[in-house]
Formats: C-alpha cells, structure tokens, sequence
C-alpha cells in the first residue's frame, strides 16, 4: 500500500499528460498543456531549492533564460539538427554561470540572498536587452527552427517535452529522496543541527543551487523551442516571480505541487485572459486564498480522511537563513 | 389545394431564412493590444477606432451578408501574445490576426502567422523589420514604418533646415530607438548631407529623470537634437529639458512619434513653440473633409480625439473589408492575400488627390509623411499646441526601399 500511495502522484501524472494525447483537445489546449508541463519543470527545479532547502532565489529567470537563448541562438546559427544536444548545453551554460552567482550569493542569508539573486537576473536581463545586436534586444529572436520530427502537429512538441521534462523531474524526484536531498531538507529545517553533525551547509546549498539552475534551463531550452521565439522577458524578474507563485500556489513542501500551481496559473492567465485584460486579478485572488486559508498549497492541504500526519511533518521547521 | 399551397410557401421561407443565416457568417478577427499600463492608451483607442471601423463595414454589407467580429485580448508580453494567436486560429476560427502595439510581439505573432498561413494585419508596431528583413507573405501593415518616418525626417533635414551641421541623437535603449538613429543616418548619407554626429544617448525606456542627459546635451551643443522617445517618455523628456532652455539652444526633431496628439495633449501648454515633430496621423491635418469625419466620430464615441494608434487600426479593419468584398468571402486565404497588395485604401491622412496603398512586394502600406513644428492651436484640447507648416513627403519616395532593406538584412539578419 505504502509504494502504491508513493507512486500514485506518478500515476496521475502519467494518466494525465499521456491521456490527453488520447483525448485530443485540439492545437490549441495541446500548446497549452505543453506550456503547463514546461513550466511544471522550471517550478519543480526551482522548488528543490526554495520548497526543499528553504533558500528563496528571486533571480530563477536567470537560467530560464540562459537555457531559452542559448537553445534558440544555437539552433538560429546552426541549424536544428541537434536541437536536443543545444537543450543540453544551455542547461550546462546556466550551471556554469550558477557557480559563479551561487559561490557570491550564497554566503549571504535570508532577504540579501535574495535581493542578490534578483540583482543578478535584473543585470542579466538588461545586458540581454541592450546587446540587441546580439540578442536582437527587446525583439528577442524569431523563428527558431526546430528539426523536421518536432515540426507539424503541436502534439509532436508537446510529446517531446512531456518525455524530457518527464526524465528531469524524475532525477529531481530521485535527488530530492536520496541522502542529498535528505540533507537539503535538514539544512531547511536546522542548518544549525546539519553543521553540528559534520555537513557543510555552504556547499550542499551551492550544489543544489547549480542542480536546479541546471534543470530550470531545461525548461527554457523547451519553451525556446515551442513557441520559435525568445525575448528578454524571459529574464525579467516576473518570470522569478511566477516560480515562487507556481510554488506557493501548488505546495512547497509538496513534489509534485509546483506542477499543480504551474497549471493553474497558465489557466488562469489563459481563461481569464480571454475575458478581461484585469485577468491578473484573479491570479492575486487565488494567491490572497491560498496564502491565507492553505498555507501549504494546494497539494498540502490535509484532508480530513487523509492519512495521519507523520512525525517528519510534524517536526518544527527552522527556517533556514534567517539571519541568525 | 390550399394547404398544400401554405406549405410549400412555409418550406420556400425555412428553406430561404435558413440559407440568409447560413449565408450571413460571422468573419472573426482575433485582435491583440496593450490595454493596460504605459501603452494603453494605444489599445483603448485602437478599440474604440475598431468599432467605429466594424459598424462602418457592417453597415456597409460585406458578400453573402457576413458581418465582422473583433475579439481583443491584452496582449501582455510575446510569450502570451503568442499563446493567444494560436487559440484565436484553433479555436475561435479567426480569418485574421489583428493590431499589437509592440514590435517584439509584432515579430513573435508574425511567425504564428506564417506558421498558420493566417493573414495577420498589423496596426501600430512600426519596426521596419516586419515589412523587410523579416516579411513573410500573410503579413501587411496598415502604418508607416520607422524608416518611412525617418526618410521623411532626413529629407526635412537637408531641404527645411538649413546651416546646421553638428548632430545628436536620444532615444531608449533598444531596438525601436535603436533603429530610428540608424535609419535617419542612412537617410541622410543617402541624400548627401554633410553633418558631424556629436553625441549619442540611450536612456532606458520609462527613465524617470533625463537630468544628466540633458546636461550632456547642452554641454555638446548640437545644431539638431534627434529624438527616438515615445508615449510618456517625450512628455518627460520635454519637460523636464524646457527648464534648462534646451529648445531655444538647439532644433527639436522628433519625426516618428513626437507628434502623437497623446504627447501634444499631455502636455498642454507646456509645449514647447517651433519643435519640429511628426506622427503617422494627425488630427488637424489634412484638411479634408475625411479626416475631420473621422476625428469628430472618434471623438463622439470616446469623448476624446484620437492618438496615431486609432487610425492603423481603423485602417486594417477597411483593409481586411476591402478584401473581403474583392474575393467575395473570408476563407481563401491566398486569394485575400493577393487581393491586398497593391490594394488601394482610402486613409483618414490622405490628402487631396492621393490615395495610400499597399506595396505589393513587401506588403507595407505606402502613405505619405507629413513633419510640422508646433504652433498654437487649441481646437483640440486639452492639447493647446499642434503641428503646422507642414511639408508633405510623396508616399513613393519613401517607401519601398529595397537598398535599404538589402542594408537591414545584412546588419541584422533574416
């Protein structure tokens, strides 16, 4: 029963993306189911370091970014062909650059992390902008190609992502349930106690912030490739701010979570965007809702007839970098 | 013998209601704009120039009895915009992509377009990009371009402006500001003018405080001060610069956007008198009795007169008629497509005597470039100030311009 109930938010994830293959909603809602699991990915690699290891980066767009235009700029220069390896590399170019912003950001703590990392995707975002060209500036670049087996029917992209984002989330999902992510959990919960027992709480939260610098690339490498267009705005802090909502929304402490608030926000924006141009107001609506009556998402809300609350759930959590 | 009768006169009327309902479709345009924030005021006058446009057409009768539906959707940023011009062919069966007041969702909607072979009018992005380099054919555009601006701008330049020499440019730090003193310079080295390029500034978009900026240009003291600014950014441009005498010191130019009625009517009486300034349309300009029409009807609808955007979108929703009536229904795409270029379209800028067109190879509308300097006219408050001595540029003299586009295409790319 116990691996059943572990492998069931697995099984509703497969039941789902795949099932809508069989459903056939049309182009339209099949590019939006393709926006949703993209995005589910960039929420999930952004959790393992926000809901997992307790540190709030505001600079995630950084690396969507990274990951987009080195995807798009290599595939416009070069051609298609390889378009899974260019995916790669923008992931590999946004862990190179984490290093770097992780070694200086992280020796700070609480609210001057954070600042830090948005100081870091705003510097990002305006050389973007301004090396128009280069990045072809608040343009972006159009029409990046995609090879012939991804071109057509938007189901062809949208079974790609679903298979890539699929093999990411599940090495996080290994990651986060390994010994290493055991440890995130502790530096979250008590980093006092994980330096008492010998860890270094410096160096596991450079190597989770690299991991998901990694994986939220890979998301924007994806969406490069969906709509054939990248732009800066995929850098500004907004695209930051989405992951944190995506998250909040889902359930932090939740795996699968940010998935769920990643499809809620992309419908939101999608139906209520349809009938008013205020349609971020619904978005703070649901936000105000959550934040106040489920504080722990969506996917943390304990039901009534839900299994009992484990002692691990119950343990009071220090949170990390407060400062102290 | 006689009911016999009654029932075939019933079957003759279902039979005759049902082909008019059939007959009479709905023809939807899927319409994107910035509703909200700086650009705004873009959109809601775009929409208000829509309807008035729609109820003209409807009125008007298309073939078959069809009627226009605009749909508008606040386009937000290109990943969105993108995402709604897909739904908009998916799934509310748009027969054409509509409007966009920013050049970067303009050239990512561009691209749905081609991909979805969707005829996609253009309103208000002016980034000459769309009509060059990177046209495609289901894309028109019902307004001028930058370059056409800025053509216009380099001939005022040589022929209304005489014994200057030192030059200098400001405008925001990217693409669209970018391209202005691009296009100007290539203008001016095209038409032979001598001038000395004294200073260069690129203030970001929204940049609240153009203090040092103005300091610096004083300090290089131009003969011209060129400027690239839009919306609220020339508001706070001019008046922040009025304080320190700039405008007495140098010549003003601002040809693209200076002369939007939104930046004369923002600034009321603080406008400077003499700025050399131009827009894609003007309110008080031509005299005919087509524009003053639609100005008044503009201005009955929403209470009040109309910024440049109103008029492209006006424009496209005729455009998009036009075909329509040429072709006789909304569904061959190819046919509508050849139907448009080198269509003529009668514009609320046009003057006496010349009626603008659509370039068949590039698929840019070819109208005329009116640049004036302001003087006092308070017939359309709250602007107190608005253009006049206008010099007139021929339509075919600045557009099209392949040698420039082989130019673009080689500084910027396919």
């Amino acid at each position: 029963m116990k691996s059943l109930r572990q492998y069931l938010p697995w099984i509703l994830y497969f039941v789902f993306f795949l099932g809508v293959l069989a459903v056939n909603p049309g182009a339209h809602y099949t590019h939006l189911l393709a926006r949703v699991i993209i995005f589910g990915l960039y929420a999930v690699a952004f959790n393992l370091l926000f809901g997992r290891t307790g540190l709030v980066s505001f600079g995630h767009a950084l690396f969507y970014g990274i990951g987009a235009y080195i995807t798009g700029m290599l595939a416009k220069a070069s051609g298609p062909d390889l378009f899974l390896l260019y995916i790669l590399l923008g992931g590999i170019g946004a862990a190179i650059v984490s290093v770097f912003i992780g070694l200086l950001s992280l020796r700070l703590t609480g609210m001057f992390f954070t600042m830090l990392t948005l100081a870091f995707a705003q510097l990002a975002w305006g050389i973007t902008f301004k090396l128009y060209n280069f990045t072809g500036g608040d343009d972006g670049i159009q029409a990046i190609p995609k090879p012939a087996y991804l071109t057509g029917p938007v189901w062809k992209y949208y079974f790609f992502s679903f298979v890539v984002v699929t093999i990411c989330v599940f090495v996080i999902w290994r990651i986060s349930r390994s010994s290493f992510g055991m440890v995130l959990k502790g530096i979250r919960q008590n980093p006092g106690r994980i330096t008492f027992m010998g860890l270094n709480v410096y160096k596991n939260q450079l190597v989770a912030y690299i991991i998901s610098a990694f994986f939220t690339a890979i998301a924007g490498g994806l969406y490069a490739g969906l709509d054939g267009s990248i732009h800066p705005d995929m850098l500004h802090w907004p695209t930051s701010g989405n992951a944190i909502l995506m998250c909040t929304i889902g359930g932090m402490n939740t795996f699968f979570g940010p998935v769920i608030g990643a499809a809620i926000l992309t419908g939101l924006e999608e139906i209520v965007g349809k009938y008013t141009e205020y349609w971020s107001f619904s978005i703070g609506v649901v936000v105000l809702v959550v934040v106040l009556l489920f504080p722990r998402g969506l996917l943390g809300i304990k039901w009534p007839w839900g299994r009992k609350s484990t002692t691990e759930e119950k343990e009071t959590e220090v949170a990390c970098n407060t400062g102290d | 013998m006689k009911r016999r009768g009654l029932f075939l006169i019933v079957v003759v009327m279902l039979f005759c209601s049902f082909t008019v309902a059939y007959g009479a479709e709905t023809i939807k345009i899927g319409a994107l704009y910035t509703m909200t924030g700086r650009g705004g005021q873009y959109g809601k006058d775009s929409e208000v120039a829509i309807k008035m446009a729609v109820d003209e057409v409807n009125a008007k009768g298309l073939p078959g009895g069809a009627k226009l539906e605009v749909i508008i959707t606040d386009d937000k940023n290109p990943q969105y915009a993108v995402s709604v011009a897909k739904r908009y062919i998916s799934d509310e069966k748009v027969k054409f992509l509509f409007g966009i007041i920013s050049s970067a969702i303009g050239l990512a909607v561009t691209e749905v377009s081609k991909e979805q072979k969707v005829i996609f009018i253009g309103t208000d992005h002016a980034a000459t990009d769309l009509t060059a380099n990177k046209f495609q054919k289901y894309y028109f555009r019902s307004a001028n371009n930058t370059f056409q601006s800025m053509m216009a701008g380099a001939m005022y330049l040589k022929d209304e402006v005489k014994g200057w020499k030192k030059i200098a440019y400001i405008g925001p730090d990217y693409a669209y500001g970018r391209d202005q003193w691009m296009e100007l310079k290539w203008g001016l080295d095209k038409l032979g003018v001598k001038y000395q390029v004294v200073g260069e500034y690129w203030p970001k978009l929204y940049e609240p405080d153009y203090t040092s900026y103005i300091t610096a240009i004083m300090k290089a003291a131009p003969d011209i001060l060129v400027s690239g600014f839009w919306g609220g950014d020339t508001v706070s441009f001019i008046k922040q610069a009025k304080p320190y005498k700039l405008f007495e010191k140098m010549k003003y130019f601002h040809v693209d956007a200076g002369g939007n009625y939104e930046a004369l009517a923002a600034l009321g009486g603080d406008m400077p008198a003499g700025i050399i300034l131009s827009a894609r349309h003007h309110n008080n300009w031509p005299d005919t009795q087509a524009n003053k029409a639609y100005v008044q009807k503009f201005y009955k609808a929403a209470g009040r007169y109309p910024s440049y955007a109103a008029e492209g979108a006006y424009v496209g929703i005729h455009m998009i008629a036009e075909a329509i009536r040429k072709v006789g229904n909304a569904n061959d795409t190819e046919a509508l497509v050849k139907a448009m270029e080198g269509m003529k379209v009668q514009c609320p800028e046009d003057p006496s005597g010349f009626t603008s067109y659509i370039d068949p190879k590039t698929h840019q509308i070819v109208q005329v470039q009116a640049i004036g300097v302001t003087v006092k006219n308070a017939k359309f408050p709250p602007a107190k100030y608005m253009l006049g001595n206008l010099k007139v540029y021929p339509a075919d003299k600045l557009w099209p311009s392949f040698e420039y586009i082989d130019y673009l295409t080689k500084q910027k790319g396919k």
